[in-house]
């Protein structure tokens, strides 16, 4: 894999990753369906995905920024997968609605197992690494990503601080604190 | 407030990553990591209804 398919494939990941973070605002939004404590911290982990990525785009692939992304994948994994087994009890009807017949967060846990595919495949061609000499150019495909993605975080920042207030976030978020408050 | 604060960490982190050295936007990166297991291990306190 050459160096410039190697950062295409990245703006690639991180247009997904700002898929996957869209997603979640749609189903907050449009279902009315206010994210949990493990919600969130699993929508951290995804925009936590996208640093590696940003990482290559910005000064070229190399193995230390998958590794990054790869611990963020693991341990949104290991975020979804607790939140898979509080619901995996016969009769549980699990937590939030189900889209496609799985929950979101069992959706999150096969975004995590597939980051961590990918990202075992793309360690494995090295090519990439290798300086071409060439200058590194940023095409306006590769650098909209990353723009998305931190617009995308920052609108998380509004959202989680309108739906928890100042205080701890409630287990079970059925309003925004924040507008409870306002007069 | 701890989940609007990590928000806002990963935000500055991918500014870092993007506009800063990359030397700061690791570093900053391992210590988000770090509070957001942190952060887990704090709200993971339920017992799992689990039999086998």
């Amino acid at each position: 894999m050459t160096r410039s398919l190697a950062l295409t494939l990245n703006a690639v990941g991180l247009y997904a990753i700002a898929l996957v973070l869209t997603v979640a605002f749609a189903a907050q939004l449009l279902l009315d369906e206010l994210p949990c404590p493990l919600c969130l911290i699993q929508r951290i982990q995804f925009a936590m995905l996208a640093v590696g990525p940003i990482l290559n785009v910005r000064f070229g692939p190399r193995p230390g920024h998958y590794a990054v992304s790869l611990f963020a994948a693991i341990a949104g994994a290991a975020f979804a997968a607790r939140q898979i087994l509080l619901h995996i009890m016969p009769g549980d009807p699990g937590y939030g609605s189900a889209l496609f017949g799985y929950h979101y967060y069992t959706w999150a846990f096969i975004g995590f197992a597939v980051a961590i595919i990918a990202l075992a495949v793309v360690l494995l061609l090295d090519e990439q690494f290798r300086d071409d000499g060439k200058p590194q150019s940023r095409s306006a495909f590769a650098r909209a990503p990353v723009w998305l993605v931190i617009a995308l975080t920052a609108l998380n920042v509004v959202s989680t601080l309108m739906e928890c207030g100042f205080g701890a976030c409630p287990d079970n978020p059925l309003a925004y604190e924040l507008l409870k408050r306002a007069p | 407030m701890e989940f609007t604060a990590l928000f806002l960490a990963v935000t500055v982190v991918m500014v870092v990553a993007w506009w800063g050295t990359r030397t700061l936007a690791l570093a900053l990166f391992a210590a988000t990591l770090l509070a957001s297991i942190a952060t887990y291990l704090h709200h993971a306190s339920d017992v799992l209804k689990l039999s086998f």
